[in-house]
């Protein structure tokens, strides 16, 4: 360890390779880009945002720490760091102020620690709500009027009402309004005479940190927590029985809103997102309430199994990747679902919650990005980790201890952060009745402390394996019953669930699903070309209990008047009250091209036109008339030909940007760097001296002193394109902004004076 | 994984699977506090309503109670938001009790208080608009005082913000009155007796048996636990005069001691007998009757077939809560949605026993439901499509297919006591020249109908024509075979009503039979495909044939 240092620079130069390692793991914003050297790594330590971004990663017990060595000044001893934290615990901040130095917020000198001088602007002049120090705010005042003796002394001496005033600002803010009654100016003029306030504008007061720090008898803070808060927990048992039901519900969840939205795809809203009215009918059908509705459209689609397919008119639609998904083992999937739920950085719960000036965000939208939600989710888990197995956290003490890991954030949005965390981890089946579940352990990696990169994703595998046991396993029966409902006493197997949900509607879920037949649904099965017989037979074979009569008579009571009527298309018919005629048509082989089709005996249709029909009937020694759309015959003694109006073309397609697309256009750009490269070098290579860029006025003279002596000057002369190029000219005039000029092969050539980068007279 | 008899789904229904060893057993522990939905022939449906929990409440079960049941017997985990729903939504009854307060020898009397354990609860009550008015002087930080007169309206309101109050505020004993059962060659069953018990223990409620089960003998169990002047509410005279007569077989009362209050008699004795409709007339735009409520001290008020409790008497109702109240019903489910009002003004549930239980007891008797389809000829059919769409049900259900169909029927079950039930008038004369027999409808007279009845009791006649007059209420033991051929829009009840009329309990142990009769594709069929659902949910397995085949 460095002890002679006298810069942040001489103290990381004097660092170990470890100690080096565990900086830029603690702040892995120092790593890229890469810096060259130690210096530079030291550098970016300093700068402004590298320790913005540290400042705000510590928790409250690093962070009063902070503080106390900011307002304790440098080389402050560990006494005056124990009296201002109000601790004699010096083990405890002997530890905080090393994960301090080792994260290089403070650095070691030969005198002690000192804060980076960065760190005391970060935190503003409000340190732990002090004002400034005496001298910044006053820096007339004399010494001894910050000695902490004297300061104490004129508070001694205080009028009441002055000494009340002083208590109001003691925690803070230490910048005060000035009264505007007579009686409160008299009070707070007594203070200022006695430089315990100090005016810092016509209206306004601050307390400078010297009588802030005496009047918080030496404290820094109210209340001092080094140590996170502790979690209240109670043990609850079957835990991961729990999670694996919600787990098969969350599956089951994803699964009917893929099969609703593969058949009815919702809009994509211009802005993005689902509109709030198809959000609401997916709520409808998945019959659950806004935020888990909200929830599962988002988790599928953070798993990719939803997505915006860029057509024209854009829908969201299941994409293919849930083909292979839907194949794969129920643990498996879960396991993608809540990978992908953890690296999201998407924020459910701020769905249909209104933005300031906008209106309430849509599910899949753009307002619902919120990138700190992914860190908070993993922090929230993390802490349900720490717990012994099986506790369930009591939301409050969760809520305290995330606020005091996160004290920048605000308490508001962090609560409802963590609150919308635990009810969604609860409906994916990461925890179980409220405690964390083996395979939400499994999830976070709980295991294996060795990689603490944020972004590493334990692998789907093991997630899987730890969810799998704990999933009710899939049953391949049901209970049909006489009222026509049918139950499912678990999850179905793939080919039987998707029957079910096809040929029946879905009234209930849960551990078990009830279906019930209804003619629609059996309608529905038959519409999808199941026969009668075979939705009857697979019912039979999958229930373990007899199919009831009145289901099998609700079956075949929709089958009879399933496809009674049937429609289809025909260009042209042909009727004749001969049925003979009609055959011989039929059985002629030149009219074969008609392809006639008989739909009663003495009708025909034909897909052609009615025009080349009756032509073609007449060639063949037919002779059919024409009728019109209201069955009268229409005579044409001459054919007037007219064209049937245009059909219009469909729109022109515009091709999406995809990656192929921006790939190109990437590669152009690459080859015009290249090109400008050779340009360049080329021009490097010309002859010449090289023109630096120059005042225009400059310029000017310059040319002007050329004309008058004809003597060559070289410019730097910027094309059409923006590229400067050199020429050599000899300058005959200089008017109107312009020069005329013969160039180095002779001719005479326009040059305007604002495309002159520079100019050097030939040596 | 736990291998239970129970399944929780999300949205709060039970289902049980009868065929599990331990079914019988889950089934008791869930009983108290969820009403069951759908009884079919495999998995029955419960429902956990908050007014289920509050009635279990009431019953004197607790969360801990319902947690207990649910984990015991679940087969998959319970989800973590029910059980805290559970626990949250019992936790709120009870926070509130309405007491009476003081002697009655005191100066002061005694007056009603309500009191609260929490006292956010009773201040956020007291902030609610049609409270606020209901309450009088504030006693303390816990406790507020209340009009007597509002004790109903209170309870009423205050389920309604979801704070029910408990009443502890007990009953007037009323006018004594001597009242025993004469149990001679009869005893009440083991489940009215229970019925008997629950409802005394409770104070006051609503006792849920089928039809058929019996419902007039827990009311004389209950006026004879009471032994005080009671006050009969019934649908209407026929009812009434039954209650009587059940009333002078099965008890020490005297014809002298037995009034009816009705249309045509106004008798007040120490057991009177009143209608709804004569309680709900009006003249001059006031209760012309409201007086008999207040004409004696009664000790007990009865009211049958809760479900069909007019609004008005609500209103009376509420006004009548230091009285001890008894509900018979077949069903808790009212089609206008009214059960909360059940809950507050007659009193939780205090017994309940599903149909099967009972019929599975021999007390009433198993019944054969078929469903008979007839296809419209095409002249009707025709007449059908193009009809206005609020004349088609009549159409379709009054289709004269349907006569060669009841007539039939009725040869089939020819000498066995038959119903035909009906809604249409011109339909129901129809059908009776066809049949030959007598016709009721809400023409004819009282004497006339108690007439027939009799006749129809006794096996005199043995087929009878009826409209929807006969749905409520008349005991007709002896019908073994309904034949309904029309019926008011699928109405649930009424389907529970017409399908009581046959499942009184036959000496000889024949099974009811129950026909409808519906023509095919039309609203009529559609309508009978909730009746049946109905059925089908009541556990009654059914048949649907085509008119040829049968």
């Amino acid at each position: 360890m460095a002890t002679q240092s006298r810069s942040l620079a001489d103290d990381i130069r004097g660092r170990s390779d470890a100690e080096l390692i565990d900086l830029v793991l603690a702040r892995p914003d120092l790593a890229r880009p890469a810096p060259a050297d130690l210096t530079s790594l030291a550098a970016r330590a300093g700068t402004r945002a590298s320790v913005q971004r540290a400042v705000e990663a510590l928790d409250r017990g690093h962070l009063q720490v902070l503080e106390a060595v900011v307002v304790a000044g440098d080389a402050a001893d560990r006494d005056s760091l124990l009296r201002l934290l109000g601790t004699d615990d010096a083990q405890t901040v002997d530890g905080l102020v090393q994960d301090l130095w080792r994260s290089a917020l403070v650095w070691r000198g030969a005198d002690g620690d000192h804060v980076v001088r960065t760190v005391p602007e970060v935190l503003g002049t409000a340190v732990a709500g002090l004002g400034a120090p005496m001298r910044e705010l006053r820096p007339s005042a004399r010494p001894e009027e910050a000695d902490p003796a004297h300061i104490a002394a004129t508070i001694a001496a205080a009028p009441d009402d002055s000494r009340a005033m002083l208590e109001r600002m003691t925690w803070g803010p230490a910048l005060g309004v000035l009264p505007t009654a007579s009686a409160g100016r008299t009070t707070a003029r007594w203070l200022i005479e006695h430089h315990l306030l100090v005016p810092v504008s016509t209206d306004r007061v601050a307390l400078p940190r010297e009588v802030g720090l005496l009047l918080r008898d030496g404290r820094l803070h109210r209340t001092t927590e080094l140590t996170p808060p502790p979690i209240e927990s109670r043990q609850v048992s079957l835990v991961d029985a729990a999670a694996g039901g919600a787990a098969s519900e969350c599956l089951t969840h994803v699964d009917e809103l893929a099969a609703m939205w593969g058949a009815e795809p919702p809009r994509v809203l211009r802005a993005g997102g689902v509109a709030v009215r198809d959000l609401r009918a997916t709520q409808t059908a998945l019959d659950l309430d806004p935020d888990h509705t909200a929830f599962v459209v988002e988790l599928a689609y953070a798993a990719g199994l939803v997505a915006d397919d860029g057509e024209v008119v854009p829908v969201w639609a299941p994409t293919s990747e849930i083909d292979d998904w839907s194949s794969r083992e129920a643990g498996h999937r879960w396991a993608t679902l809540a990978l992908a739920w953890l690296g999201s950085t998407r924020a459910p719960h701020l769905v249909g919650r209104r933005s300031t000036g906008a209106g309430p965000a849509n599910a899949l939208g753009p307002d619902v990005q919120w990138p700190a939600i992914r860190a908070i989710r993993r922090e929230v888990l993390r802490e349900l980790a720490s717990l012994e197995p099986g506790g369930a956290p009591a939301p409050d003490s969760l809520r305290e201890r995330l606020a005091w890991r996160r004290p920048n954030r605000a308490a508001s949005l962090l609560d409802e952060a963590v609150d919308a965390v635990l009810r969604e981890a609860e409906w994916l089946g990461v925890t179980g009745r409220a405690a964390l579940s083996g395979a939400g352990r499994a999830l976070l990696g709980a295991g294996t402390p060795s990689t603490p990169d944020e972004t590493a994703a334990p692998p789907v595998d093991r997630v899987a394996g730890a969810m799998s046991p704990h999933l009710p396993s899939p049953v391949d029966h049901i209970l049909v019953q006489a009222d026509l409902t049918a139950v499912a006493p678990g999850p179905l197997v793939g080919g039987l669930g998707s029957f079910m949900r096809l040929a029946a509607d879905v009234e209930s879920r849960g551990g078990a699903t009830v279906y019930r037949f209804t003619p629609e649904s059996v309608r529905r099965a038959l519409d999808a070309g199941w026969t009668a017989a075979d939705v009857t037979e697979t019912v039979r074979r999958s229930s373990r209990t007899p199919v009831p009569q009145p289901l099998e008579y609700l079956v075949s009571d929709v089958a009879r008047k399933h496809g009674q009527t049937r429609i289809g298309g025909a260009a042209a018919y042909i009727r004749s009250d001969d049925a003979s005629v009609l055959d011989t048509m039929i059985a002629s082989r030149d009219l074969a091209p008609l392809r006639l089709r008989r739909l009663a005996p003495t009708v025909l249709v034909s897909s052609a036109d009615p025009r080349v029909l009756v032509d073609l009937l007449r060639d063949n020694g037919f002779a059919p008339v024409h009728e019109g759309l209201d069955g009268a015959v229409v005579h044409s003694e001459t054919p007037r030909r007219r064209a049937g109006s245009r059909r219009r073309s469909a729109g022109p397609t515009v091709s999406p940007v995809d990656r192929a697309l921006t790939q190109a256009l990437v590669d152009g750009l690459r080859a015009g760097e290249a090109t400008a490269d050779q340009r360049r070098a080329a021009d490097e290579a010309r002859p010449g001296p090289r023109i630096q860029a120059m005042d225009p006025i400059v310029t000017l003279s310059l040319l002007r002193d050329a004309v008058a002596d004809r003597h060559g000057v070289w410019i730097g002369y910027s094309d059409g394109h923006g590229a400067t190029t050199r020429h050599l000219i000899h300058p005959q005039r200089v008017e109107g902004g312009r020069v005329r000029a013969t160039d180095e092969s002779g001719h005479e050539k326009s040059f305007s004076v604002h495309r002159i980068t520079g100019a050097t007279l030939e040596s | 994984m736990n291998d239970g008899p129970l399944i929780v789904q999300s949205d709060k229904t039970l289902l049980l699977e009868v065929e599990h060893p331990r079914a019988e057993q889950a089934r008791r522990a869930i009983a108290p506090f969820a009403e069951l939905e759908r009884a079919p022939e495999h998995v029955h449906t419960y429902r956990i309503t908050p007014l289920g929990l509050w009635n279990a409440r009431a019953a004197g079960h607790d969360a801990e109670q319902v947690v207990d049941a649910l984990m015991t017997f679940s087969r998959y985990a319970v989800p973590h938001a029910l059980l805290v729903d559970v626990a949250d939504t019992m936790d709120r009854y009870g926070r509130l009790t309405l007491e009476k307060e003081g002697f009655a020898d005191s100066p002061e009397g005694t007056r009603l208080v309500l009191r609260t354990t929490d006292r956010p609860v009773l201040e956020e009550v007291l902030r609610h608009k049609k409270i606020k008015p209901l309450t009088g002087e504030r006693l303390d930080d816990l406790a507020v005082a209340v009009h007597p007169s509002e004790r109903g309206t209170l309870k009423q309101e205050l389920l309604k913000v979801g704070w029910p109050a408990e009443d502890l505020a007990g009953y007037v004993d009323g006018e004594a009155h001597p009242i025993g059962l004469q149990q001679d060659g009869w005893h009440l069953r083991p489940y009215q007796q229970h019925a008997v018990d629950g409802f005394w223990h409770g104070g006051s409620g609503v006792v849920v048996l089928p039809c058929g089960a019996g419902k007039t003998l827990v009311g004389a169990g209950a006026m004879a636990a009471a032994q005080a002047t009671t006050l009969i509410l019934v649908t209407n005279t026929v009812s009434a005069r039954q209650w009587k007569d059940e009333l002078l077989r099965r008890t020490t009362l005297t014809e002298d001691e037995i009034g009816e209050y009705s249309g045509a008699r106004k008798e007040i004795r120490p057991v009177t007998i009143a209608t709804y409709q004569v309680l709900t007339t009006k003249r001059k735009g006031a209760y012309a009757h409201l007086d008999l409520l207040d004409a004696r001290d009664w000790g007990l008020i009865v009211y049958d077939e809760v479900h069909l409790l007019p609004a008005p008497i609500f209103r009376m109702t509420a006004d009548l809560q230091a009285r001890r109240r008894l509900g018979l019903t077949a069903t808790l489910v009212r089609e206008d949605g009214r059960e909360a009002d059940v809950f507050s003004l007659i009193g939780p549930k205090r017994f309940d026993a599903p149909w099967k239980d009972i019929e599975a007891q021999g007390y009433i008797a198993p019944a054969d439901c078929v469903e008979v389809r007839v296809s419209l000829p095409d002249g009707q059919r025709m007449a059908y499509a193009v009809s206005e769409p609020d004349e088609r049900y009549r159409l379709a259900s009054c289709s004269d297919a349907k006569l060669p169909v009841i007539e039939k029927l009725a040869a089939r079950h020819t000498g066995e006591p038959t119903l035909v039930i009906g809604q249409y008038l011109d339909q129901l004369h129809e059908v009776a020249e066809l049949l030959g027999s007598d016709v009721i409808t809400g023409e004819t007279t009282v004497k006339e109908r108690q007439r027939l009845y009799d006749a129809f009791r006794t096996g005199e006649i043995s087929t009878l024509v009826v409209s929807k007059v006969a749905n409520f209420s008349i005991d007709l033991p002896e019908a073994s075979v309904a034949i309904q051929i029309s019926g008011t829009f699928g109405s649930r009840q009424e389907e529970a009503q017409r399908l009581g009329r046959v499942l009184r309990p036959k000496g000889d142990g024949r099974t009811a039979h129950f026909y409808t009769i519906v023509s095919r594709d039309t609203v009529d069929a559609d309508f009978a495909a909730h009746r049946q659902r109905f059925l089908a949910e009541q556990g009654y397995a059914y048949r649907i044939v085509d008119a040829d085949d049968l």
